[in-house]
């Protein structure tokens, strides 16, 4: 008999249904990174890092004998009496088949992917603007490529290409059967947003502090970059003064300084009354610190913040750690907390683990709100 | 010096890469070498294929078999041990004539070699072997309109209902008979015979006669008549709230499994010959010294035997080389118990076990004291303090009895349906055939969630709690996702 070389198979069979492994255990894949988001691997991790994680396997039931209890036959060196020590007997007596703890690989698009559904801009409202005419985008054509796979229209093409073989039926999807969802543009008012990112960028703030501030804004820049298109970011650091920075700079920049929280926010005011008239712009303010705040500055901080409540959307703040500050005095999440404004969301992050709580919270997707786990 | 034996003779690792015709002469050469060894193993087609494919195959069982997660999942699994470059070298042959091998692109050619003769052993296994029937000319193509059907299946109902209705037929699929030649037990029905002095007595007569009529009728309403053992062949016919889909579906797995049930009580003759091939052909074709020692590297890895368990390539091995050395050197018992020790061509008295004898028989005949000695056999049990498993004995009958135990039945509780209209209200009643040990609780009552969700009623099973001995029985309705444990006699607890 000859070798063949050729095998009629398709080579990516498998790969596909290993895909469709990763969407049954979806829901567990999305919790272990949700904790993890705060690690190095994963931050430092590009677009086609791979990610191993665990998860638990559904068990394949079939009837089988009381395996503690039947005992078996085994081979290898050992003195009669000679054990291992286990909680599960059958794990140790190989009995255990695809249904103990075992690990899929997803990449880093795929995790972002599903994990940034969970979460959206609030109070997200259409702002017009006359002088830019952005084209509405509206899902009603078909088109040989794209993302989102039209399932009717793919199913008519397959049903169409197999009536022209003369079968009458569907099945054997090919890649040309596939059909996408495709759009058309028409002038339409624009919905556009801008986060303003703020931070405490003074001494007070230590370094794991600065650490989870930054993996906080790393995610939420993340984030929107890829949900949105039309998102701008500003970055402004503070200590008793504040200053706008580049992303760049606001991400690697260490200072030194007193606090003075409402500096930012005074800051932030500026940049959105020049740049970002609330006629046009939804516009989202965003701080994290440490809670820390010169006492007698809580007050005009919160009056700011009322103030900047009337022109954007929402205000989010991020207080990180867990304790009293060192110097006394309430935090700045008890102050602003009491403040009780409307579109002001506080949230708190003690450790790494915490940062995707404290996204949900602040990104929470309208109508679509989660308990936080 | 040209072929295989030019090949041979320079070193197969010399080789830096290796051509389809390369591959044609090895198995050429092997396949002269079986043919010299009186093995006439039948016609087998290589697939040369990637890594993809080769993985594919291996997680499906059969090239082109549906879809289901549970397959990406092992894929993924292999194919990263293969990426991680730890992975062992595959064999898989499919039981058609001819057979159809896939051979992994990248393996090195004495890989190739070993599988190539590994996989003639199994192809005289399945042509000889009484419990093979090659599937036949349509079952590939069948294999693969399946796939298409359930591809549309899950267009129509969402994949994820496809999925699960898979799942609740593979969690019965074990209980597909594992082979036509299983015999079943048939209760007579009374029958009134005519006795002696009979006119003397007829009122007595009436009476008996009667009392026969109505334990007919009553044998007669049982439904099912006698106990059967197909669960999902019953369920396919019977079930009442099943789509026409889901019936398909049902026959698709039974099918497969059909194809796949007599390989589990083969697996020790199927390894075993296989690797007593391999291992007679690689050593007639004379490798070089480097070239044998990748071969007894890549044997020892195969055959290496892990904690608690057989590995069927260790043990199957040992006992094949057993029965030649029976054939050829046995002592003066063997000569007693044997009538064919010392006096039959041990390639013919392989191959007379090959076509006989499945699992059981091959552990319940040859587990001899050298065997078990050689394969460092023992038998182990659960034990309570210090929490654990432990070694009880290495006493060969105690090995034995153990073997046997794991091997009767492919090692598979025996389970039937003795009522499917439990109650008057269609419930389907099953027993486990009791002998000693009774049914792991948490997986009995998983498969009874799968059972009630085809069923489409409460389904009930009767076995054995082993921790304590008392009889229970388990039952589980459709919907919930609990199943309640009640003693033998309790009646079911009624519906709220």
């Amino acid at each position: 008999m000859p070798i063949a070389r050729d095998s009629d198979l398709p080579a990516d069979r498998g790969r596909r249904d290993a895909r469709h492994h990763h969407e049954r255990v979806r829901s567990q894949i999305n919790d272990y990174l949700r904790k993890r988001i705060g690690e190095e691997d994963i931050v430092t991790a590009g677009p086609d890092k791979r990610l191993r994680v665990p998860v638990k396997g559904e068990k394949r039931y079939r009837f089988i004998f009381d395996r503690g209890a039947a005992g078996g036959a085994g081979q290898g060196d050992g003195e009669v009496g000679a054990g291992v020590p286990t909680d599960d007997p059958a794990a140790a007596a190989g009995g255990g088949e695809g249904e103990v703890l075992y690990e899929v690989e997803v990449d880093m698009a795929e995790v972002e992917e599903t994990l940034f559904a969970e979460l959206g801009l609030p109070r997200l409202k259409p702002k017009r603007v006359l002088d830019i005419a952005a084209p509405d985008i509206t899902f009603d054509d078909v088109a040989r490529k794209g993302p989102l796979l039209d399932k009717k229209a793919t199913l008519r093409e397959n049903l169409l290409r197999n009536a022209k073989r003369g079968r009458l039926h569907l099945g054997g999807l090919e890649k040309e059967d596939l059909r996408y969802r495709s759009y058309r543009e028409a002038p339409s008012p624009r919905t556009q947003a801008v986060v303003l990112c703020l931070m405490d960028v003074s001494g007070s703030m230590g370094y794991l502090h600065k650490r989870i501030a930054r993996l906080f804004f790393y995610w939420t820049v993340r984030f929107l970059r890829h949900q949105y298109t039309r998102v701008e970011v500003v970055f402004v650091g503070h200590t008793s003064e504040a200053f706008e920075l580049s992303e760049q700079e606001f991400f690697t920049r260490k200072e030194s300084g007193g606090t003075i929280v409402s500096s930012a926010f005074r800051l932030a005011r500026e940049i959105q009354r020049e740049r970002y008239p609330e006629a046009a712009w939804n516009v989202y303010v965003l701080y994290t610190s440490d809670g820390d705040n010169l006492a007698s500055d809580n007050l005009p901080t919160t009056e700011l913040i009322a103030d900047l409540l009337t022109r954007v959307n929402l205000v989010g703040y991020l207080e990180i750690g867990r304790g009293a500050v060192m110097w006394g005095g309430p935090k700045l999440s008890t102050a602003l907390e009491a403040a009780a404004l409307d579109g002001l969301v506080v949230a708190r992050a003690a450790d790494e683990r915490e940062i995707w709580g404290a996204l949900k919270v602040i990104f929470a997707r309208d109508g679509v709100e989660e308990a936080v786990a | 010096m040209t072929g295989a034996a030019g090949l041979l003779a320079d070193g197969l690792w010399r080789r830096a890469s290796y051509t389809a015709d390369d591959l044609a002469a090895l198995e050429e050469a092997c396949l002269r070498e079986a043919e010299a060894l009186g093995l006439h193993p039948p016609a087998v087609v290589f697939h040369l294929v990637p890594a993809e494919v080769v993985y594919d195959v291996s997680a499906r069982g059969l090239p082109g078999r549906y879809s289901h997660w549970r397959f990406g999942q092992i894929y993924e699994q292999m194919k990263r041990d293969h990426d991680a470059g730890r992975a062992r070298i595959y064999e898989l042959v499919v039981n058609t004539r001819p057979a159809h091998a896939y051979l992994l692109e990248g393996n090195s050619l004495v890989a190739q070699l070993l599988v190539i003769a590994h996989v003639l052993g199994h192809a005289v296994v399945f042509e000889r072997s009484r419990y093979f029937e090659p599937a036949d000319k349509g079952f590939l193509t069948r294999v693969r309109a399946a796939a298409d059907r359930i591809d549309r299946y899950m267009s129509e109902h969402g994949r994820r209902v496809v999925e699960d209705f898979l799942d609740d037929c593979q969690a019965l699929a074990t209980t597909v008979p594992l082979s036509q030649l299983g015999e079943r037990y048939v209760e007579d029905e009374p029958v009134d015979e005519p006795r002696p002095y009979d006119e003397l007595f007829p009122e007595e007569v009436a009476a008996r006669r009667r009392r026969v009529e109505e334990e007919r009728a009553r044998l007669r309403r049982r439904f099912p008549r006698h106990p059967e053992r197909d669960v999902l062949g019953f369920v396919m016919q019977h079930a009442r709230y099943l789509e026409d889909w889901q019936r398909d579906v049902i026959g698709i797995v039974r099918e497969e499994q059909r194809y796949f049930a007599p390989q589990l009580t083969t697996k020790l003759i199927h390894e075993g010959m296989a690797m007593w091939t391999h291992n007679a052909i690689l050593q007639r074709l004379r490798l070089d010294s480097a070239d044998f020692v990748e071969y007894q590297r890549l044997n020892a890895a195969v055959a290496q035997p892990h904690h608690f368990q057989v590995n069927p390539y260790n043990l199957g091995w040992l006992l094949m080389r057993e029965i030649e050395r029976i054939a050829t050197e046995p002592s003066d018992e063997e000569r007693e118990r044997w009538q064919w020790a010392g006096e039959v061509d041990p390639v013919e008295q392989l191959l007379a076990v090959v076509e006989g004898y499945d699992d059981a028989a091959l552990v319940a005949e040859f587990v001899t004291e050298r065997v078990c000695e050689e394969a460092k056999l023992y038998v182990w049990a659960e034990r309570q303090q210090p929490h654990g498993v432990a070694i009880t004995s290495r006493d060969v009958e105690e090995v034995r009895a153990a073997l046997v135990r794991g091997h009767v039945n492919a090692g598979l509780p025996v389970v039937e349906i003795v009522d499917a209209d439990g109650s008057g209200r269609g419930e389907l009643l099953l027993e486990h055939r009791v002998e000693g040990v009774g049914l792991d609780p948490e997986y009995a009552k998983g498969t009874l969630l799968h059972l009630a969700s085809l069923w489409g009623n409460a389904v009930e099973i009767a076995t054995l709690r082993s921790a304590d001995g008392v009889a229970v029985r388990y039952r589980a309705t459709p919907g919930s996702a609990t199943v309640a444990e009640l003693r033998q006699a309790e009646p079911p607890p009624s519906p709220a």
